[in-house]
C-alpha cells in the first residue's frame, strides 16, 4: 500500500514520523507550487474554496508519484470541510485515477484498521508519541524564529536556519536528537546579527487554518511580515488543534482555542464550523497585547465570513487587515496591503506616546522613535 | 399584546407555520416583514462586508424593515435537526451577524435548536423562548405541541398534495386556497426546479422563475413536494452520508428527479454560496453519468438582469421542446 495525503505547510515531517513505524508506505507529495494549483484550479469547481482546489492538485500530483491510498481528514460539521473528501474522489476517479480513499467518515475504527494493516501495536504506539513530539517541536520553533525575524541585520538569515533545521528534525530518530535539534537550531538564531528591537510591532495571524499554515497559500506572509519589522504572532498550529484533544485541555477549559471561545461568547455563542469562532475570539483575545492582527481566509470562506461580519464590530479594538485568497490573488497586491497596514499600526503606536511625551516636554516630540 | 417579528427570509420558508402558531398560542403577535425589494436588498447589504451571500443580505434588509413594527425579532440559531448534520455556517451565526450588523435592530430571540445535545436540551431551549412570553410551563408545552402539529400538517400538504411552500403557507393561514399541483391541467412538460426554498420562492431573487415557467404552461415540481425520506435516502444514494441539512434540497431532490421521467432539472444557485457551490457540481456530475435528463444550472447574484434569466430558460425550454418533438417523431 503506498499511502499519501495532501500537503500543508512543513507538515510533511510530522506525517513521515508517523509512518515510520507503519507497514505501510507514504509517499510525499512535493510542496505545494503553482503546479499543483493549477492542477486543482483546472479540475474543481468554480466556487469551491481555495484549500479545496489546493488540496485536490496535491493529491493529482502524489496519485502522479504512485500513490494508491490518500487519507483526507474531514468530519461532521457545518462547513464544507467535511464534503472535500467526497467530491474529490468522485473528481479524481472521472479522471481515471484509481485509488482508495481513507476518511474519518467510514468509521474511525475502520480507518484506524485500514491504515494500521500489517503493523504492529506494539511498535506504532511509541512511534505515535515520538511524531507527536516531533509535531510539538514544529509548532515551537517559528516563535523564535518570528522574533528574530522582525530584527535581523540580513534579510532572509533566520528563514534560512529555519529551513535547514527542517532536514535533521526529520531525520531524527530519538528524543535526544530531537533536543539536539532544538538546541543547535536556538543557537544558531541566536548567533544571527541583529539590529535594536524598538519599533517592533506584534501581529498576529488567524483566520482559516488551511491558508494560514500553508505559505504557498497566503502568499509567504509570515516572512514577509518579518521583513516589514513585524514579530509574527501565530497561535493556530496543528499540535495546537491536536492538543485540544486532550482530556485534561478539555477538563480544565485550556488552551488557545478555548480561551478565545470563552472570549468570543458575548458576540458569538457557538461553533459555526471551521474556525470561524476562533477568529473572533483571537480579536477580543489578545486586543491589548497585540499591535494588529490579519486575518487570512479563502474567498467565499463561510465561517470566516460570518466572523468577519461580527469582528468587525466588537467592542474591543485592535486594526485588524482581512486578506481574501483565491487563485486569482497576486503576491504584490498582498505586500502593498501589508506594507500600508504596518504603517498604519507604526502611526498609531507612535500617536499615544507622542501624547505623554509632549505633556512632558512641551510639544517636542520626534526622533527616538522614528523607523528603521 | 407583543409583537414578533419574523424576516420573510432564509429559515421562513421552511417553519413559518409552526412559529406563528407558537407565537400565536401564547398571545403573542407574528409580524412579517414584506416581500423583498431591491431597497431591502441595498440596505442590508450595506451593513455586511462585501461578500456575504445574497440571501443573508436580502435577510438583514428584512430585519432592518422590521424595526420600529415589533417588539422583539425571531431569529433561532437551527444547528441541527437530524443526528450529525448540521446547516450552513451562515445559518449558524445568524443571530450574532445580525446582533453585529443591526445594532439598533429590538431584542432578538434566540433559541439554538441542536439535536445532537439531545432531547432535554432542546426542550429547555423552548421553555426559555416561551417564557418571554408566559410564566406557566404547561402553556408552552402546549404551543409547542400545537407548533409541532402545525409543522407536520404543512409538511404533509406539500408533500402529499403538491404544494409549494408560498402556496402551503397560504392555505395554512386561510388567506387563499391555492390549486394543488398534482391537480393542475394536464400539461405535457414538467420541469423539476431544485435549490433552497428561500432562492427558489423569493420572486426578487429567482426572478420569478417558477411562475414564468407555470405561465409557459409547464408543470414544475420543487423540492418541497418529495418526502423527508425521500429526499435523504437519495442523499444517502449518491453521497454515502449527509453533511449538510440543506443538502436533501439540492444533492437529493436533484438525484431524485434525474432518474424520475421529469423532462429537465434547473438548479438554482446564489453566487457564493458555500455548500451549493459543491453540491452543485455533485449534481451536475450525476447529470453527466446518468445522460437521461437534461440539466441546467442558474447562478444568481445581485446583479444578475432578469433577461439574462429569460433568455436561458427560453433556451433550455427550447432544446426540452426539440427533444420532444423529435421524440413524438420517432414513435409516430
Ligand atoms: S473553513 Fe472555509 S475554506 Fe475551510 S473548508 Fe470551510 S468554507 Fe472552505
Ligand atoms: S446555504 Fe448558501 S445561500 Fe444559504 S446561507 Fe449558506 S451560503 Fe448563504
Amino acid at each position: 500500500m503506498r499511502v499519501s495525503f495532501p500537503t500543508m505547510g512543513d507538515y510533511w515531517v510530522f506525517t513521515k514520523a508517523i509512518f515510520d513505524k507503519l507497514a505501510s508506505e507514504l509517499v510525499v507529495p512535493p510542496p505545494v507550487s503553482q503546479r499543483t494549483l493549477t492542477l486543482g484550479v483546472k479540475y474543481s469547481p468554480e466556487g469551491a474554496c481555495l484549500p479545496f482546489k489546493i488540496t485536490l492538485g496535491s493529491m493529482i500530483e502524489a496519485l502522479e508519484l504512485g500513490a494508491d491510498t490518500i487519507i483526507m481528514p474531514g468530519n461532521y460539521g457545518p462547513c464544507r470541510f467535511g464534503y472535500y473528501h467526497r467530491l474529490q474522489e468522485e473528481i479524481l476517479r472521472d479522471l481515471g485515477y484509481k485509488f482508495q480513499m481513507i476518511n474519518e467518515s467510514m468509521g474511525i475504527r475502520r480507518m484506524a484498521a485500514s491504515i494500521f494493516k500489517g503493523s504492529r501495536l506494539s511498535e506504532f504506539l511509541p512511534g505515535l508519541i515520538f511524531s507527536l513530539a516531533k509535531l510539538k517541536l514544529l509548532d515551537e520553533l517559528p516563535h523564535t524564529l518570528y522574533r528574530i525575524r522582525a530584527i535581523e541585520q540580513e534579510v532572509g538569515s533566520a528563514t534560512r536556519i529555519y529551513k535547514d533545521t527542517l532536514k535533521p528534525l526529520d531525520k531524527a530518530k530519538s528524543y535526544r536528537e530531537l533536543r539536539q535539534v532544538k538546541k543547535e537550531y536556538l543557537k544558531k538564531l541566536g548567533s544571527i546579527p541583529t539590529r535594536s528591537s524598538d519599533g517592533v510591532v506584534k501581529v498576529g495571524i488567524t483566520g482559516e487554518i488551511y491558508v494560514v499554515l500553508e505559505p504557498f497559500a497566503n502568499m509567504e506572509i509570515e516572512i514577509e511580515l518579518g521583513k516589514l519589522g513585524v514579530e509574527v504572532r501565530r497561535p493556530i498550529s496543528l499540535w495546537e488543534f491536536v492538543s485540544n484533544f486532550n482530556p485534561l485541555v478539555i477538563a480544565f477549559g485550556l488552551g488557545e482555542r478555548r480561551r478565545c471561545y470563552r472570549a468570543a461568547r458575548p458576540y458569538l455563542s457557538c461553533h459555526i464550523g471551521g474556525d470561524g469562532w476562533q477568529s473572533v475570539g483571537e480579536k477580543v483575545l489578545h486586543a491589548k497585547d497585540w499591535h494588529g492582527m490579519v486575518h487570512l481566509e479563502p474567498f467565499g470562506c463561510l465561517p470566516e465570513t460570518v466572523a468577519r461580519n461580527i469582528m468587525s464590530k466588537t467592542k474591543e479594538e485592535l486594526p485588524v487587515l482581512n486578506l481574501i485568497y483565491d487563485e486569482h490573488t497576486g503576491k504584490a497586491g498582498v505586500i502593498s496591503r501589508l506594507e500600508a497596514f504596518v504603517d498604519m499600526i507604526r502611526r498609531q503606536k507612535r500617536k499615544p506616546a507622542e501624547g505623554k511625551r509632549s505633556n512632558l516636554t512641551g510639544g517636542r516630540a520626534h526622533g527616538s522613535l522614528s523607523r528603521h | 399584546m407583543i409583537k414578533v417579528g419574523i424576516p420573510r427570509a432564509l429559515l421562513y420558508y421552511q417553519y413559518y407555520p409552526m412559529w406563528r402558531t407558537f407565537f400565536e398560542e401564547l398571545g403573542a403577535e407574528a409580524i412579517v416583514s414584506p416581500v423583498t425589494s431591491r431597497v431591502m436588498l441595498q440596505e442590508g447589504g450595506a451593513r455586511v462586508v462585501a461578500d456575504t451571500c445574497l440571501p443573508v443580505k436580502i435577510f438583514i434588509g428584512h430585519v432592518l424593515s422590521l424595526i420600529g413594527n415589533c417588539d422583539f425579532i425571531f431569529i433561532p440559531t437551527i444547528r441541527s435537526i437530524r443526528k450529525n448534520t448540521y446547516n450552513c455556517s451562515k445559518f449558524l451565526g445568524l443571530s450574532a451577524m445580525t446582533r453585529a450588523a443591526v445594532p439598533e435592530a429590538p431584542p432578538i430571540l434566540d433559541i439554538m435548536v441542536d439535536v445532537n445535545k439531545g432531547r432535554l436540551r432542546l426542550y429547555q431551549a423552548i421553555y426559555r423562548l416561551g417564557k418571554n412570553f408566559t410564566p406557566y410551563p404547561h402553556k408552552i408545552r402546549q404551543a409547542s405541541l400545537d407548533a409541532w402539529r402545525t409543522q407536520l400538517k404543512y409538511r404533509y400538504m406539500m408533500s402529499n398534495r403538491g404544494l409549494t411552500q408560498p402556496q402551503a403557507i397560504a392555505k395554512v393561514l386561510g388567506t387563499s386556497t391555492p390549486e394543488s399541483q398534482v391537480e393542475s391541467p394536464e400539461t405535457k412538460t414538467t420541469i423539476a426546479v431544485i435549490g433552497h426554498p428561500y432562492l427558489l420562492h423569493d420572486d426578487f431573487i429567482s426572478h420569478r422563475i417558477i411562475p414564468r415557467l407555470k405561465q409557459a404552461n409547464v408543470k414544475v415540481l420543487t423540492p418541497e413536494m418529495l418526502a423527508d425520506t425521500t429526499l435523504e435516502s437519495a442523499v444517502m444514494k449518491v453521497m454515502g452520508r449527509i453533511q449538510w441539512t440543506c443538502e436533501s434540497e439540492i444533492v437529493g431532490a436533484g438525484e431524485h428527479y434525474l432518474r424520475s421521467d421529469v423532462d429537465g432539472v434547473i438548479n438554482v444557485m446564489a453566487f457564493g454560496c458555500g455548500p451549493d457551490s459543491l453540491m452543485m457540481d455533485v449534481i451536475r456530475r450525476q447529470a453527466t453519468r446518468l445522460r437521461s435528463t437534461p440539466f441546467m444550472n442558474l447562478t444568481i447574484d445581485e446583479h444578475t438582469s432578469e433577461v439574462g434569466i429569460i433568455t436561458r430558460l427560453e433556451a433550455f425550454m427550447d432544446m426540452i421542446y426539440r427533444k420532444q418533438r423529435a421524440r413524438v417523431a420517432v414513435c409516430g
